[in-house]
């Protein structure tokens, strides 16, 4: 099943009356299947917040987003959760992974959160640790893993229920650039494989060139659209 | 579960609840354990009296110390409406001495051989109406004296020394917080009024089977039930008002303890509960996670808890001065259950705090 990502007139304001702060106005984007875009601009551009609505983390206050022609927001908590559980895999900054489980055990949370059958969900897991190169550190605690590791822990964690939206928030923050690129390109590999759509924010240029598209933002609006320079060379 | 898991993985600091929570539950289960243990010292004799109702005189207030009844009024008491049997009791405190020279006090019970009033002799044999001398001991007396059946024992009342000869043992426990002793009822007169004659009370109090006895009423007496006439025992009251305090403030500081110390368990994971939030877990679904730990958590206190009170009931009864501490399964299933609900009770604080997480959070972002 391919995943349609709209994006139209999205607005979010902090506060009210002299104190507001817009920080998204009228953006407005579409997506293709399997397509991996990167969100960059400079801080406060807006970047996170709208990873945030389209995650079902922040209610937008106008405009709307549309996943498979079904409306986001606007609906209660429990709806939102089921919705990020159900739909959205994340993956986000270094050190968010549960430190007092194994990395087999990180990925088993959102199986144990979706209900899947146990013995179905290790052999997903067994499965996406292999694909990551992390068989040997699937028994390791969350803190004994580098890294890098760690970030590969968190993109098998985030494919763990069959998302169909991957959002990933500065994945390579606390890499240096040759680890940095293999997550980058490990995360680009697994949503191109399953035809989902991924959309990753990140300060760092070099990585965003790896997308398929790079969406610039600036003072929360999207300013320019383009295609990723360096998109062909992650490995099919 | 999740929950379990991080206990295992976090033995350290998990053990450590685990001790507060078991020095707790140990304190509010020797707390149970001494309210159980004074009641039996108050009045268990009273308790075990094989009768459904007892009758004072109308004058006592309900107190057997207090109560004197003639012989017409105790024939009276034995017609009441209702009443199948009836055994006259009398009551009096007479001292002894301890296998250690201390003096203590003992309390003679009067009573007639073949009336509901006889107690069970448990060693020896029983009184016949020749042993003016003799007396049924109770199990505590005789250890408290270092007598055995066949022993003789001074007592000393009214300026007289009296010497018994202990035919039988009993196990009727204590009555006014000293060992129980069955003398005939002429004897306890002897004790009491100097087996005048005529002219002095016949008993203390009567015992009464039948039914419907409680509530009525003749001349010069009353007759209640047993647990009334137990929660008049003189002190009782105040005894068990003083425990029953003890026993709620230890629930409650135990629930606050623990409740405070799951808190800031969750203050500190707040970052890790904003990531299972951002990632679809329900609040249930998180505070589930922490109710199980504290249930496993003191599951474990109580584990230890209980075998450590039960090893220390055993090692306060070999004292020659027995503590008055006593338990039952009773205590232990209600202690433990208490516990358990006022520490669940305690996990609201969390509950609070988890239900303010933002998932926003997990993105680096305030709430």
């Amino acid at each position: 099943m391919t995943t349609t990502l709209v994006v139209q007139g999205l607005e979010k304001t902090y506060g009210s009356g002299d104190d507001a702060v817009r920080a998204v106005r009228n953006v407005s984007f579409e997506t293709r299947p399997g397509e991996f875009v990167a969100l960059v601009g400079p801080s406060g551009s807006g970047k996170t917040t709208l990873l945030a609505m389209v995650g079902g983390l922040l209610a937008p206050t106008g405009g709307r987003i549309l996943v498979n022609d079904r409306e986001v927001g606007g609906t209660s908590k429990r709806d939102l959760a089921r919705y990020r559980r159900e739909m959205i895999g994340f993956v986000f900054q270094a050190n968010n992974l549960l430190p007092f489980l194994t990395a087999r055990e990180n990925l088993l949370v959102p199986a144990i959160l979706g209900s899947t059958d146990k013995k179905e969900a290790g052999a997903r897991a067994d499965r996406l640790l292999e694909e990551l190169g992390l068989t040997k550190r699937r028994n390791a605690l969350a803190t004994q893993l580098s890294g890098g590791e760690r970030q590969r822990v968190a993109i098998a964690r985030a494919l763990m229920n069959d998302p169909r939206l991957v959002l990933v928030d500065e994945p390579t923050a606390s890499l240096d650039s040759a680890r940095g690129r293999q997550v980058v390109e490990s995360l680009i590999q697994e949503v191109r494989s399953r035809d989902v759509l991924g959309i990753m924010v990140t300060h760092d240029m070099a990585m965003a060139e790896l997308a398929d598209r790079v969406l610039e933002m600036h003072d929360g609006e999207i300013r320019e659209h383009r295609a990723g320079k360096l998109a062909d060379q992650v490995p099919k | 579960m999740i929950g379990l898991l991080e206990i295992r993985r976090r033995k350290v600091q998990f053990a450590l609840i685990a001790l507060i929570v078991t020095l707790i539950s140990y304190l509010v289960l020797m707390i149970n354990g001494l309210g159980v243990g004074l009641n039996v010292l108050a009045g268990s004799a009273l308790k075990n009296f094989d009768a459904d109702a007892i009758a004072y005189s109308d004058r006592a207030g309900i107190s057997v110390i207090r109560s004197e009844l003639s012989q017409e009024t105790v024939d009276a008491i034995g017609k009441t409406p209702g009443a199948e049997e009836s055994a006259a009791i009398g009551y009096v405190a007479a001292n002894y001495r301890r296998d250690d020279g201390k003096v203590n006090s003992a309390a003679f019970l009067g009573y007639d051989p073949g009336t509901i009033g006889e107690p069970k002799t448990t060693g020896g044999r029983a009184l016949t109406a020749e042993d003016r001398d003799g007396m049924l001991a109770d199990s505590s007396f005789l250890k408290a004296a270092g007598l055995d059946v066949g022993d003789q024992v001074e007592i000393t009342i009214r300026l007289e020394r009296r010497t018994f000869t202990i035919v039988g043992e009993i196990d009727e426990g204590a009555f006014f917080f000293q060992p129980a002793v069955y003398v005939l009822r002429p004897t306890w007169d002897a004790m009491k009024y100097g087996g005048s004659g005529d002219d002095t009370p016949a008993a203390s109090i009567v015992l009464l089977k039948g039914d419907d006895l409680p509530g009525k009423k003749g001349e010069g007496y009353e007759v209640y039930d047993k647990a009334t006439a137990f929660a008049n025992i003189e002190g009782v009251s105040g005894q068990q008002s003083t425990v029953t305090s003890l026993r709620v403030f230890g629930y409650l500081i135990g629930a606050l303890v623990i409740g405070v110390f799951f808190y800031v368990l969750t203050l500190q994971k707040i970052p890790q509960i904003g990531v299972l939030k951002a990632i679809g877990a329900s609040n249930l679904f998180v505070f589930r996670q922490i109710l199980l730990q504290v249930v496993g958590i003191s599951l474990i206190g109580l584990a230890i808890s209980v075998p450590l009170a039960m090893l220390t009931d055993a090692g306060l009864r070999r004292l020659p001065d027995a503590v008055p501490i006593a338990f039952t399964t009773g205590t232990f299933v209600t202690t433990a259950a208490l516990l358990l609900v006022t520490s669940i009770v305690g996990t609201a604080f969390s509950a609070r705090q988890v239900i303010k997480v933002d998932p926003i959070i997990a993105l680096g972002q305030q709430q």
